[in-house]
């Protein structure tokens, strides 16, 4: 893999371009099939500090949004995650990103140097076309990040991405990521989900 | 003082600091009593609880406490504590409901308090039990700006009193507008940190250009904003200022900036400005030309656990705080100028903000240390400054002359032994109100 991304862009060409159907599969299936490498492959390029090629995984006009999520009685459901327009945990879009990476290069982003040791386990993925050729995908996602000496924290949740093709290959153009905590046990939140 | 003085743990001479009080379990115990069951703790936002019979859940210091608005639509700040056996009654972060009931044996308080429900009050109490002693307990409420501030305290001065001259200052933020200020939030996380290193850090600008400059880098090279360097802020002609344990620092304001930090960028420049110059002369009613023209707070702490504007450290034993981060809006801002400062602030500060981030293992390691037999042998070293403050024609409050200084936290950890030693609120001194209050705000907005 590391040769490989030597070798110049095209080692940023995620497998999720249009294929050839292997007999069989129904559309919902090969658009899964299609799907779950671009999440592998996001995970593995976060776990391996590979950020710029992360941050190419999303589209120019991207809102990256966490919001937060209350404990409410069961029947208020509805006003358990804060809406866009609240305060969110994070409300994002592409040049917020691009500073977040661009600040762990200066080699005095504190929180993140030396870096967290991270590994992103995503599963439990669920396709849906929407309109004009997007997607929506549903993962779920275990985060455990290790920090200097003794710190360490399980993140839980799940993203729903809003995904669309962009010269080929898959963007996300949204993505939604709820935690399942209320109180972050954690001392801060420097790594990305 | 009315006894012994226990106590003794800054230097006023040297700036030296016992570190015994950033880890001893037993002063953390003192800390719950003589400070947090006795200062006007910040709670809440009157906007948390717009309606009638809505509610907040908050803290005061470990305490949880429901904030209410009542039927009638009068604030309570009610301990979340059944009188019965200890229950909570609340489980909720907000809502609205006129009773909480217990999940234990169903006793229910209306939401101003009152005990309204007993399960068998005949057939299990023979009617014996005095419902009207038995009510939630019930702190005293003041607000400020729309701020909520509550105090166990019966013989606490009053809210007015005990932010005194700070409020000067203050409302230079939070009461600049007719229609007040919206609290968004908050986010909570847990920071392996003595919350008084939080409190304190508020009027430390040394550490930015150190702590933060990755992040001011960013926003040089992405929005346009200003370098930062130790040299700009040595040379400031920025200033400290302490009143009453509440820790200001401010700027000496150029008239036609705009006063927010988070989310102005070279784009949204324009945006800021316009609102700026079209919000100014409201704000000169209200302030008087020179606090609404020259006078720009910035970071700030009020006393004990108020963190840079309506955010809150909650002390959770001694080697651990909950923060609370809230964004506080002028509710008339265009929508778009809202965004802006929400993303910005986003980004900025919070459990993810880029500047907030970095902060964390910094604290950390100064709790750790205190937590050390060894280390806390060397107390922490606050002298700068030392003897370079003093009262101000211009300002009031004890001013420090430069903008980077430790004046101020060696103040907050006196004030902070003057409620660790003080029997009672008389033995705890208050700074007579002696500012020009120019203009038409008041205490309640």
């Amino acid at each position: 893999m590391k040769k490989k991304r030597a070798r110049g862009r095209s080692r940023t060409r995620p497998a999720a371009r249009p294929a050839t159907r292997p007999a069989g599969l129904t559309p919902a299936q090969a658009l899964w099939l299609e799907l779950m490498p671009f999440y592998i492959r996001e995970a593995w390029l976060l776990d391996e500090r590979r950020l710029t090629e992360w941050l190419a995984l999303f589209t120019d006009d991207v809102l990256y949004f966490m919001p937060r999520r209350k404990n409410v009685l069961r029947r208020e459901s509805h006003r358990e995650l804060t809406p866009l327009g609240d305060l969110a945990i994070l409300e994002e879009d592409k040049r917020y990103l691009e500073m977040r990476v661009a600040r762990l290069d200066t080699g005095m982003a504190w929180a993140e140097d030396p870096p967290s040791r991270t590994r992103h386990l995503v599963g439990n993925l669920e396709v849906a076309p929407l309109a004009r050729g997007e997607v929506q995908a549903k993962t779920a996602f275990l985060v455990y990040r290790s920090h200097l000496e003794t710190d360490h924290q399980l993140l839980s949740g799940c993203r729903e991405d809003v995904l669309r093709r962009v010269k080929g290959e898959w963007k996300i153009a949204r993505r939604t990521i709820v935690l399942d905590a209320n109180v972050l046990l954690d001392k801060n939140l420097s790594v990305f989900l | 003082m009315g006894a012994t003085r226990k106590y003794v743990v800054i230097d006023p001479a040297t700036g030296k600091i016992d570190r015994r009080i950033f880890s001893e379990q037993a002063v953390y115990d003192d800390e719950m009593a003589r400070i947090f069951g006795r200062a006007w703790l910040m709670i809440g936002h009157e906007s948390l609880v717009p309606a009638r019979d809505d509610f907040f859940h908050t803290y005061m210091g470990e305490d949880p406490v429901i904030l209410t608005r009542d039927g009638q639509g009068r604030l309570h700040a009610l301990l979340n504590m059944c009188r019965h056996r200890g229950n909570r009654v609340v489980r909720c972060d907000d809502g609205n409901a006129t009773r909480f009931m217990c999940t234990y044996h169903g006793w229910t308080y209306r939401n101003d308090g009152a005990l309204d429900h007993v399960p068998g009050k005949s057939e299990a109490y023979y009617d014996a039990l005095d419902r009207d002693s038995l009510g939630l307990v019930e702190a005293r409420v003041e607000t400020y700006a729309g701020i909520v501030f509550a105090t166990w305290a019966k013989d606490a001065p009053s809210l007015e009193a005990y932010l005194g001259d700070a409020r000067w200052y203050l409302d230079t933020v939070f009461n600049r507008r007719d229609g007040g200020m919206q609290a968004l939030g908050p986010m909570k996380w847990l920071e392996p940190v003595n919350w008084k290193t939080m409190v304190d850090n508020c009027s430390d600008n040394y550490h930015v250009p150190t702590t933060h400059l990755s992040s001011a880098r960013m926003q040089t090279r992405f929005l346009g904003r200003p370098r930062l360097s130790h040299k700009d802020q040595f040379e400031s002609p920025n200033k400290h200022a302490f009143v009453n344990g509440h820790s200001i620092t401010f700027r000496d304001a150029d008239d036609n900036a705009p006063r927010y930090v988070h989310g102005i960028s070279t784009e949204t420049f324009q945006l800021f400005q316009d609102y700026h110059a079209a919000t100014m002369a409201e704000v000169e009613r209200r302030l008087g030309a020179f606090r609404a023209r020259r006078v720009q707070l910035g970071n700030h702490s009020i006393f004990p656990n108020g963190i840079l504007g309506f955010r809150l450290a909650l002390p959770r034993g001694p080697l651990q705080t909950e923060f609370w981060h809230f964004v506080l809006v002028d509710r008339a801002a265009p929508e778009a100028l809202k965004r802006a400062i929400r993303i910005g602030s986003q980004a900025n500060n919070g459990a993810a903000g880029m500047f907030e981030q970095d902060d964390v293992d910094n604290w950390r390691q100064v709790t750790a240390a205190s937590a050390s037999q060894l280390g806390r042998r060397y107390p922490q070293d606050l002298s700068m400054g030392l003897g370079h403050a003093g009262p101000h024609p211009e300002y009031p409050g004890l001013v420090s002359e430069r903008y980077i200084s430790e004046n101020n936290q060696r103040l907050f950890y006196q004030r902070w032994e003057e409620f660790m030693n003080a029997e009672s609120w008389a033995d705890i001194a208050l700074d007579p109100i002696k500012a020009r209050f120019e203009g038409t705000a008041t205490l309640r907005g």
